[in-house]
């Protein structure tokens, strides 16, 4: 579990991060969405213990990061935006160095180290770091980041520099931690990538914290209690009809339709498409008018409607 | 919870300097010009071994014994051979070694990763200085075996005084290099990359090799003034080395010269130059003292070539000594406070290396 504690961090008089509280339960992939400078990686350095917050504090599973780091990073993963490694060194001379640090002994570290690279498809590579492309150090990223075993992942930007199977793979392996009860903190500017792995998200605007909740919580009270679906058939489609139904446009002689309503009635709407026979192409929630109304908080620091 | 970080990153750091090129490469020249030094050196000692010898079957000894390069030579002299070389190429190397450990970490993005794992950010700047010291010492301990090696291949044997003085050497070529090591370490912290660390660090050797030739010229007429001029109304002179004296007699009217008096006027310009000069001489130690390769040549010449040191220092004085025989003094008690400063300049900017590593800002 993480929390947040009314953590504040200024700079020459300019706060990066203003009181911020929250807290996320294990189990749970929570996005930290926010535009550049917002301050989401101000909270994730002082989450790891890299920077010292100038008010409140950051607790993992209850133990305080300033007062036990060593502790702390014990329990933590972290992969920070722009990961680096020692470029002299292999894939797994880097992991095996950083394994020595947690205190793993040599059998735990081979196969630990195998294990992981295995999972982020760099087993067999032999050349130096230096010579890896931006994604096969974002893939090796995430091994490190999971090296201790960790309570806590800390992800920033992590599908910045991934191929289609990289990212891929990343939500696997992100989803598949979640599973295992362990908590993870993904920090990203890109509300699709955030939207396909989390489960709740915070959106962050000039360091203070303008929105917070389940990902479905959010969709509604963003988009006023309406959702948007869109929909796609390869045959003409009937009409709908549903108490939540507010507005129902078709076009393109019924094959398409655009659906507002007062909450997710996709379901609904594929049960009567399967029995009228009509094969769906497409039936998905509209997430456009999600990204604008979380675009709008953007540069405002408002508080949450 | 405990942390394993200082021997962690300090077995890192010592894997990576001996897999490192630069270090490989530099430390390859330091090894092969001392060999080629050493054994010329050898050679030239045997030759001069036999020269002497032959001198011993015809003259008296004590006919040669006064003077700088007519005793028995020394094996000290080998050494001196190669002392030269080890100051310049010592220092580039503790430079090549230390300018960009902290600063490439910033630059590839390590440090972030470093620092997020169980490690206090001491056991970082710490672990970094130690590796380095442990390769140092690995590859001074390796060049000094190499050269004992030599010498015992060409029929030397140091004797136990020599080998002490040897040891000594040793030991303080290990801490100028080290000097070197922790200014650029200190100057990787400060700098933004690792070319401006390398550059600051560059300006700073350079700077500190010139500023004591600097010093002794005008700069320190400068700083003490300009020397007492000499006394035209003075009577007559003797020389000596450097010291001048200055007596004269009466003629009495009975015929009998008086005992010769001294001039009361060269006796007051004596006085204010062995003042001016002892004054001068005190600026320049304390010069050296701030510089390591000086400190490390005025060691070198001290414990190599006593004899020539001795003199050099008696050139500067108007004590009188009768040519014959140079004064022993305890070159150890001599070269202290040269060995003391070797100790003190690395532990100033490992320190400082410390307190900035400490207070950077990781981000």
């Amino acid at each position: 579990m993480i929390t947040f504690d009314h953590l504040s961090k200024e700079y020459n008089g300019v706060y990066a991060v203003n009181d911020l509280s929250l807290e996320i339960p294990g189990g749970e992939i929570f996005g930290l969405l926010g535009p550049n400078g917002a301050g989401k990686s101000t909270t994730i350095l002082m989450l790891t213990g890299l920077i010292e917050p100038t008010a409140g504090r950051c607790l993992i599973d209850g133990i305080e990061v300033a007062k036990k780091p060593i502790e702390v990073k014990h329990r933590i993963g972290y992969m920070p935006e722009d990961v680096g490694f020692y470029t002299n060194l292999s894939a797994s001379e880097n992991l095996d160095f950083f394994a020595r640090l947690y205190g793993l002994d040599a059998s735990a570290r081979r196969s630990r180290i195998d294990e992981l690279l295995s999972l982020v498809n760099l087993d067999g590579v032999e050349k130096l770091v230096g010579g890896y492309s931006k994604g096969m150090r974002q893939r090796l990223g995430i091994a490190k980041a999971l090296l201790n075993d960790p309570a806590v992942i800390i992800l920033d930007e992590p599908t910045a520099n991934l191929d289609p199977q990289g990212v891929a793979d990343y939500r696997r392996i992100i989803k598949q931690m979640a599973a295992d009860g362990k908590t993870v903190l993904v920090s990203s500017h890109i509300l699709s990538e955030v939207s396909m792995v989390c489960t709740s998200i915070g959106v962050l605007s000039q360091g203070k914290l303008v929105a917070e909740g389940t990902w479905k919580d959010l969709t509604r009270v963003l988009q006023g209690e309406q959702v948007t679906i869109l929909v796609e058939t390869r045959d003409s489609m009937p009409e709908f009809s549903h108490p939540d139904l507010i507005t129902a446009e078709y076009s393109n002689e019924q094959h398409e339709a655009v659906i507002t309503a007062r909450s997710d009635i996709r379901d609904d709407i594929a049960d009567t498409l399967r029995e009228t026979d009509v094969m769906i192409r497409q039936l998905t929630l509209d997430r456009s008018t999600l990204e604008q109304a979380i675009l709008s908080y953007y540069n405002t620091g408002d508080e949450q409607p | 919870m405990k942390s394993n970080g200082l021997p962690v990153i300090a077995r890192k750091e010592l894997r990576d300097h001996f897999r490192s090129r630069k270090f490989l490469l530099i430390f390859g020249i330091f090894l092969i010009i001392t060999i080629i030094g050493m054994v010329s050196g050898a050679a030239q000692y045997n030759k001069d071994l036999q020269s002497y010898n032959d001198r011993q079957s015809v003259a008296d000894d004590d006919e040669y014994s006064m003077g700088f390069g007519w005793g028995k030579p020394s094996i000290m002299s080998i050494y001196l051979g190669v002392s030269g070389l080890i100051v310049t190429l010592g220092a580039i190397l503790g430079i090549a070694m230390g300018f960009d450990l902290i600063s490439k970490e910033k630059e590839t993005k390590s440090l972030k990763i470093l620092l997020s794992h169980p490690v206090y950010r001491d056991e970082v700047i710490n672990g970094k200085a130690l590796g380095g010291l442990m390769a140092l010492a690995i590859a001074l301990g390796i060049t000094f075996i190499v050269t004992f090696a030599i010498l015992l291949i060409s029929g030397i044997v140091p004797e136990g005084d020599e080998l002490s003085k040897i040891l000594v050497y040793g030991g303080a070529a290990f801490l100028m290099i080290l000097s070197y090591f922790a200014l650029s370490l200190f100057m990787s912290t400060v700098a933004n990359d690792s070319g401006k660390a390398l550059v600051y660090t560059l300006v700073i050797f350079v700077a500190l090799m010139s500023m004591p030739m600097l010093l002794n010229g005008p700069v320190m007429n400068m700083i003490i003034g300009e020397p007492p001029e000499y006394p035209e109304e003075a009577i007559c002179s003797n020389t000596g080395y450097s010291s001048m004296k200055v007596e004269y007699s009466v003629s009495s009217g009975d015929g009998v010269f008086e005992e010769p008096k001294p001039d009361p006027v060269w006796e007051e310009y004596q006085k204010r130059s062995d003042e001016y000069w002892n004054k001068r001489q005190s600026v320049s130690d304390f010069i050296t003292l701030i510089s390591p390769t000086m400190n490390l040549q005025t060691i070198s010449y001290k414990l190599l070539i006593p004899d020539y040191s001795r003199m050099m220092s008696m050139a500067f004085s108007s004590a009188e000594h009768d040519g014959s025989e140079m004064p022993e003094t305890d070159v150890f008690a001599d070269i202290f406070k040269n060995i003391i400063a070797l100790f003190a300049f690395p532990a100033l900017f490992l320190g400082l290396a410390y307190v900035r590593f400490m207070r950077m800002d990781i981000r």
